[in-house]
């Protein structure tokens, strides 16, 4: 099976028959996952941080670490599959963004993380058909190419479809 | 229906444990004193052939790139930083138990060790933001050991552990170190505290092991310190650099605003520094 694993801040596509994209122990970073229902690619970001402003340097060396930059650059990713490069009629879905229970705003990563995304979502008239965000645990996810099922998770919790 | 493991077999294995080696264990005590120079780690290091070997193949490791190769040990050393030392010696004292699979928290083998590591380098960028002087290599020594008594505890755990995920669900308990308690009777910051007492650590990374879910218990001459690795325990999870079934399952204690100026954009930078040291120091300590 040819399967695609993204570490932080990686990001990767694939309509190969049987593969898979798969990331793992998502705590408050969230994946953008991507469908295209016409040619069935799917594709995915793991996604650390809302916002590259505030680092530079690493937003050159990493920028699918970051929400602003990561989700053009998937929707770039898709269009090399054959996908419209504005994202037309790309199925999303959002994983992750978990947090510490009692959180207050500086440790709400999470939260900022799945706002950034849908924020920038917007701007290519895209929004989540599915979400599965929030929480105190750290999710496991996959996109199959063939059913174009997006798979959570968890120690202690099990599996779910999203 | 609450089943208890048995202590006693818990304080045996405790008692079980190898003791640290006199010079790693001067090592954390040299740490520990706030007034120590980095003349008096090098000492140790040089009195240690064995650490001297490895400290030396660590800072050759590819992963730093540096083009001339270091041999002699103060100019590893102020490469390198005391934290990495610290990390040698706990890897050599303790590997066998850090790399233990964690069945009682469904953590698979490595999770431990990646988990402590993660924790010692964010409870040392969280310290760079203290409001007062704070020994940042401490902070990395108190994060590397926080959880050791997961080691342990977990083989006990595993028996009783089933229930713990839907209690907290249900809001039976609070978290999981309640979970830990009213399910086994004892959790894994008591066994930690013990194991370090066993080992004759110092007295303050003793403390930073019994308290880092429960800062505010802490007494105060130590309560900066198990704050900034409460926090870098915290920060290691959101990372998702859990040990299992607990990770995130944890209360943050907001009194660490008395200790540190966090505001959400220190908080993401010290996401991207801890990240970018953990991958680099896990490579050099792996090869
Ligand atoms: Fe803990
Ligand atoms: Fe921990």
């Amino acid at each position: 099976m040819s399967e695609i694993i993204l570490g932080i801040g990686d990001y990767g596509a694939s309509k190969t028959p049987g593969g898979r994209v798969k990331t793992f122990a998502l705590g408050s970073c969230v994946a953008a996952i991507l469908r295209d229902p016409r040619n069935g690619a799917v594709g995915m970001v793991h996604v650390a941080l809302p916002d590259s402003s505030i680092n530079e340097a690493k937003a050159r060396q990493r920028p699918g670490y970051f929400a602003d930059l990561g989700l053009p650059l998937l929707i770039q990713e898709m269009a090399r599959l054959g996908s419209p490069d504005n994202g037309r009629g790309l199925v999303v879905k959002l994983v992750g963004g978990a947090s510490i229970m009692d959180h207050n705003e500086t440790f709400n990563i999470g939260k900022r993380n799945v706002l950034a995304l849908k924020k920038h979502l917007w701007a290519y008239g895209l929004g989540p058909l599915a979400e599965d965000v929030g929480g105190n645990y750290s999710r496991t996810v996959s996109v199959f190419v063939d059913s174009g099922k997006v798979v959570v998770n968890c120690p202690g919790r099990g599996e779910w479809e999203v | 229906m609450t089943k208890v493991v048995d202590a006693e077999a818990i304080r045996q294995a405790i008692e079980r444990l190898p003791l640290f080696s006199p010079n790693a264990l001067q090592l954390l005590q040299v740490i520990a004193d706030p007034d120590h120079e980095l003349e008096d780690v090098i000492r140790i290091v040089k009195f240690d052939s064995v650490l001297t070997m490895r400290v030396l193949k660590v800072v050759n490791s590819p992963v730093y790139g540096l083009v001339n190769e270091v041999t002699s040990i103060d100019r590893a050393l102020s490469y390198l930083g005391e934290r990495m030392v610290v990390s040698i010696a706990v890897q050599d004292n303790a590997g066998q138990l850090l790399n233990k699979p964690l069945e009682g928290y469904l953590g698979e083998q490595g999770a431990l060790w990646r988990h402590d590591l993660f924790s010692a380098i964010a409870s040392r960028e969280v310290a760079r933001y203290a409001r007062g002087d704070f020994d940042l290599d401490l902070a990395f020594t108190g994060g590397l050991l926080h959880d050791i008594g997961k080691s342990i505890f977990s083989d006990f755990w595993k028996e009783v552990a089933q229930d713990a995920l839907s209690q907290i669900d249900e809001g039976m308990v609070a978290d999981y170190l309640m979970a830990e308690q009213d399910l086994a009777g004892l959790d894994h910051t008591e066994v930690g505290y013990r194991m370090a007492r066993h080992w004759q650590m110092p007295e303050a990374l003793q403390r930073v092991i019994l308290h880092h879910h429960h800062p505010a218990e802490a007494p105060d001459w130590v309560q900066p310190l198990v704050y900034a690795v409460h926090l870098g325990d915290i920060v290691s999870m959101m990372a998702g650099c859990d040990t299992g079934s607990d990770g995130l399952q944890y209360h943050l204690d907001t009194g660490y605003r008395e200790f540190f100026n966090l505001s959400p954009n220190a908080l993401a930078e010290i996401v991207l520094n801890a990240q970018e040291e953990f991958s680099r120091a896990r490579e050099s300590l792996t090869n």
